[in-house]
């Protein structure tokens, strides 16, 4: 489950597992419904947090084989 | 039968001579057989000598001939030649000489000895002397080469040339002997048993020039083939032209056609061995650096679809993301900002839905569909 916003581990220290699965956490939180305003709000910012902790992650990771492939065609 | 004598009774010389003369004479006469070593006819002398040789050993007599006995002869008398003679003892008591008086002589034709020759090797090939079975192989470096051949013959020419050529540090040991006529046998075989005994001599080649079949009857004698098999060194033979075939090649561990051909079975080729050994290094190279280049191949194969499955994996991720972050916003309030309403908030995140639950003055924080600001309430 989601852990509660205000004891969340700041996103940077997050992996991309833990990033990524927090975020489908917070969806199924969502779909679950029942939540109060600030709490879908506040679910809502975290959510979108995650969501680009993960892309720079993975844009990331596809920069660092693209170096990799230029590396290669140089030699 | 002997004469009876002492130091204090001795017997003259003249009967001495008499016995034996006597003794001599009981031979009586035989027909002998032998090679004509020396001749040298006397003009008109009635008698004429002449020394036979023993077609094996060295043992000759001296021959005295009438002049109609040799006249007889077609071709006449000549060095060299194998005959046989009808001879009684002749020994001249006046100066203890002896020789052999000659009644009959006849040539011993070719045919004859072609046919000795033909008797001589079923004879030895019954024996087995020519069996393959007793042919030592040669070694692919002798220490030292043993060689037998004609005084600075071209044979000893073209065997110490071309080995010298294929094998500049080769050894020789050479005996240079009569390779045709009376002493041949006998010279031939005594370096042939000599070279074998040389510890450091690993093979002995045999070879002499082309020749009539006389000149090459020397390496068909039965003699000499026999020492040749009772050498436990390695025997090449090289006799005269390509279609002779004397019995040594028979015996001998390896026939050469030629002395050239004798000395390439006998020493290797530096510069063959060599480009071998270069051969054999770039083989082995190509094999290695074609192993290195198919594994570097391998290994491109594999980090290239290493790459292609992370790549996949991650637009995979990028659209788990990207799903997620909608399903985020669908079911977040973002939906009714985006139709204009605004959310309110004190300062401490709670949201006013009673405007007497906010005093005057105090900062409030408002939410947008794009964005947020603050406000400061007046009324």
């Amino acid at each position: 489950m989601a852990s509660t916003p205000t004891d969340a581990t700041p996103i940077e220290q997050l992996s991309y597992e833990q990033a990524r699965d927090e975020l489908a956490g917070i969806v199924s939180t969502l779909e679950a419904g029942g939540l109060t305003l600030e709490d879908s709000l506040a679910l809502w910012e975290r959510g979108e947090a995650l969501a680009g902790h993960c892309r720079t992650w993975l844009e990331a990771a596809r920069t660092r084989i693209a170096d990799v492939e230029d590396d290669d065609s140089d030699d | 039968m002997g004469l009876e004598s002492s130091a204090d009774d001795p017997v003259p010389v003249r009967t001495v001579s008499r016995s034996l003369g006597e003794w001599i004479g009981r031979l009586g006469a035989i027909w002998m057989e032998g090679q004509i070593a020396e001749f040298r006819p006397r003009k008109g002398m009635r008698f004429q000598y002449f020394t036979l040789r023993d077609t094996d050993v060295e043992m000759s007599l001296s021959i005295r001939a009438d002049a109609a006995v040799l006249g007889k002869l077609d071709p006449p008398l000549a060095e060299g030649q194998r005959i046989i003679v009808h001879a009684r003892p002749d020994f001249y008591a006046a100066r203890g000489s002896l020789s052999m008086l000659a009644r009959e002589i006849r040539p011993v034709g070719l045919g004859t000895l072609l046919a000795e020759l033909a008797r001589l090797r079923d004879l030895l090939t019954a024996e087995g002397l020519f069996a393959p079975e007793r042919k030592r192989s040669l070694p692919f470096l002798p220490r030292r080469v043993g060689l037998i051949c004609g005084r600075n013959s071209a044979a000893m020419q073209d065997v110490l040339a071309n080995a010298r050529d294929r094998w500049p540090s080769v050894d020789f040991e050479v005996r240079e002997v009569p390779v045709q006529g009376p002493q041949a046998v006998s010279a031939v075989t005594s370096a042939l048993t000599e070279l074998d005994s040389l510890p450091g001599v690993d093979v002995i080649i045999v070879t002499r020039g082309g020749g009539s079949v006389e000149d090459l009857l020397p390496f068909s004698n039965e003699t000499l083939v026999r020492a040749a098999a009772a050498c436990t060194t390695p025997i090449v033979s090289a006799i005269g032209h390509e279609q002779d075939a004397p019995l040594l090649d028979l015996v001998a561990d390896l026939r050469a056609s030629t002395p050239t051909d004798a000395a390439k079975r006998v020493v290797p080729s530096l510069t063959e061995q060599a480009a071998l050994i270069d051969g054999l290094h770039e083989r082995a190279l190509r094999v290695l650096t074609h192993r290195i280049d198919s594994d570097a191949q391998t290994i491109e194969h594999r980090l290239a679809r290493a790459r292609g499955v992370v790549l996949s994996r991650l637009d995979a991720a990028a659209n788990d993301v990207m799903h997620l972050a909608a399903r985020v916003r669908s079911l977040s309030p973002a939906a009714t900002l985006e139709r204009g309403y605004a959310i309110v908030l004190t300062e401490d995140g709670g949201i006013v839905r009673d405007s007497d639950s906010v005093a005057a003055d105090a900062l409030l924080d408002i939410r947008l569909a794009e964005g947020r600001m603050t406000a400061r309430r007046e009324g």
